[in-house]
């Protein structure tokens, strides 16, 4: 066992003992219940802490431990009466957490009142020190309840990249947040395959009266993007500002500041080459520059410089 | 009635396993009870568990016990044994073991458990251990969860939250630049993690945490207050722009067939009114560069009415059409 299984396991041990101790007499079921135990598990940790206790570790110091009728009893081990405190990782875990909950509007009522009472305990210093924002666009509710009837969605869905409007049927898996954005993970009719969507592309969305059967296992909820081979490749030389498109966009990096960019559309290329400015360059990809050079052309014309 | 002694029922632990955590509980027992410092030498003689072991073996055992009680979030502290400060010893000080009673209800401990399944910071999803710390929950919960990922692991934010919550002052790399700084609170909004407060040189300043490294926590806690006025909410805007050193207001005009698109993305300080062929929206506008990057999106249907200078500066950055 690692010495993260023994600090789980002292955990709960730690965790248990002081409601034993509150609740002199709980029930075995109870506890199984309330801390995630095995019977044989609690059973083997109530007798480790039967043989553990105070110098001299006679009768009087060992803690007293027994079960009797079922009912668990815990007796001279007044100092281990508190549970332990949370580490700062678990409190801003457990805290982090609910807030991005009730941001986003969801979670049962009891959690703002849980999330208020936790941060007095844990970060009573520092009030409104910690914020969590997930806002959920529209249609996240839409698409949960359609995920939990199993209901066809139709979608009318502008392209992220590439400004395209298409109108889809898709079968929804999940919708999930991640990076800032919430996505919905779904199977494509249209494209007869699965599909990440960007929730606030969106622009309508509506569910069918029809229902589907869902697959026994989706797909884990998190962007996928692996490149085809009809994708347009492009290379381009990223300038010092735009080093984040690297991080941000799945590349392959080729070496002296040059990257491939893969898409199926060449408008995502162009698109982004073109808020880049300056900052990138584009070193090779013939349909990408065409493209660009018309979004240019069209961005003049409209401010009245062709 | 039947009363058995549970020592007396079969084990099916490995033995090494609880061995350590007999050791740990004598351990922790002792230093809760003993109430002053005692040595690593006390230690040794005093707690059962440890007087098997050699000297080598024991201190190597002693250090291995030692991060175990800090994993488990338990502090330890040297301190003297006596006024002349010849021998120091553990102590576990006040509060360093023991969690106030938030006075939490099981409905309230059941919807933070499913706060922590539904979302995830980094790669792991929280374990119940921290549930157990504050008394368990009854019975499992259903329903299918939201599911989130607020990025980061959650290492690095553990220790920017023990500075907001303690203050204390934080030295990190940012950019390769080394800052000393005075944390007021932790954000996350639009998919990062944001520390904010105020440079110890007096700037207020928010840096993305993603891109801290090297940090390191000063020992003196409370060597800063946050001032009153200052918001930690409000420190890191709703759009992108809305942060930056500029300040105008752009006058923008977004073609129907864009429009829904730029309502949702615009913030809650534009203003934005009807046109025949689109809106018409009124933006602030704190970092030029970041609102052109936005407004290129729309390619060609959305248009800079006003000021003039911000469509110059678009049209720079367009560029020719070569």
């Amino acid at each position: 066992m690692t010495s993260a299984k023994t600090a789980k396991r002292l955990t709960r041990i730690l965790s248990m003992l002081p409601y034993v101790i509150a609740n002199p007499g709980v029930g075995v079921d109870e506890l199984c219940d309330r801390f995630g135990y095995r019977r044989k598990e609690l059973i083997d940790d109530l007798n480790l802490v039967f043989l553990t206790g105070l110098p001299g570790y006679g009768p009087g110091d060992l803690i007293d431990a027994t079960v009797e009728d079922d009912e668990v009893y815990v007796d001279t081990a007044d100092y281990f009466a508190r549970p332990l405190r949370l580490t700062p990782p678990e409190a801003l875990a457990l805290l982090a957490s609910g807030m991005a909950l009730t941001s986003a509007g969801q979670g049962p009522p009891a959690l703002e009142s849980a999330i208020s009472k936790l941060s007095r305990v844990v970060a009573p210093e520092a009030e409104g020190g910690l914020v969590v924002d997930l806002k959920e666009p529209e249609y996240v509710g839409l698409l949960r309840d359609a995920i939990e009837a199993d209901r066809v969605v139709s979608l009318t869905y502008t392209a992220i990249g590439s400004g395209q409007t298409t109108e889809r049927q898709v079968e929804p898996w999940s919708v999930f947040s991640a990076n800032g954005n919430w996505y919905l993970s779904a199977f494509c009719r249209s494209a007869d395959a699965e599909r990440v969507f960007r929730v606030d592309r969106i622009r309508q969305a509506a569910a069918t009266g029809e229902t589907f059967n869902p697959p026994e296992t989706a797909p884990p909820p998190e962007v996928r993007y692996t490149p085809g081979e009809e994708d347009v490749r492009t290379t381009i030389r990223l300038g010092e500002a735009a080093q984040w498109v690297a991080d941000y966009y799945p590349v392959e990096d080729l070496g002296a500041g040059k990257i491939r960019f893969s898409s199926g559309d060449p408008a995502v290329a162009a698109r982004l080459l073109l808020r880049l400015g300056d900052n990138a360059e584009l070193v090779e990809g013939p349909e990408v520059a065409g493209l660009l050079a018309e979004y240019r052309k069209d961005i003049r014309a409209r401010y009245g410089r062709d | 009635m039947q009363r058995i002694h549970l020592s007396e029922s079969q084990r099916v632990h490995n033995p090494r396993v609880s061995k350590v955590i007999e050791r740990i509980l004598n351990l922790l027992a002792f230093l809760l009870t003993v109430g002053r410092p005692v040595s690593a030498e006390e230690i040794r003689f005093t707690v059962a568990g440890y007087e098997q072991s050699e000297d080598e073996a024991f201190r190597r055992m002693f250090e291995r016990d030692k991060e175990l009680l800090r994993q488990l979030g338990i502090s330890l502290e040297l301190q003297a044994t006596d006024a002349f400060e010849v021998e120091y010893g553990y102590v576990v000080p006040e509060g360093g073991y023991e969690l106030p009673d938030p006075g939490l209800t099981d409905e309230e401990r059941a919807a933070l458990w499913l706060a922590a399944q539904a979302v995830r910071l980094g790669g792991q999803p929280s374990g119940p251990e921290a549930i157990f710390k504050l008394g368990g929950v009854p019975g499992s919960i259903g329903g299918e969860p939201l599911a989130a990922n607020l990025g980061e692991e959650v290492g690095l934010l553990g220790d920017l939250f023990t500075a907001v919550v303690e203050h204390r002052i934080v030295d990190f790399s940012y950019r390769d630049t080394p800052r000393a700084f005075k944390s007021y609170g932790l954000v996350h909004r639009r998919g990062h993690w944001y520390l904010v407060g105020s440079l110890v040189s007096g700037d207020i300043r928010a840096f993305r945490v993603d891109r801290i490294s090297d940090l390191s926590l000063r020992q003196a806690a409370g060597a800063f207050e946050r001032p009153a006025d200052f918001s930690v909410e409000g420190s890191i805007p709703d759009a992108p722009w809305e942060a930056g050193p500029e300040d105008l207001t752009a006058e923008v005009l977004f073609d129907a067939e864009v429009a829904w698109w730029a309502r949702r993305e615009m913030g809650a300080n534009a203003e934005v009114t009807e046109e025949a062929d689109g809106i018409r929206a009124r933006i602030p506008v704190a970092h030029v560069d970041a609102f052109i990057g936005w407004l290129l999106g729309f390619v060609d249907q959305a248009e800079v009415v006003s000021p003039l200078e911000l469509r110059e500066r678009l049209l720079a950055r367009v560029g020719s059409a070569s």
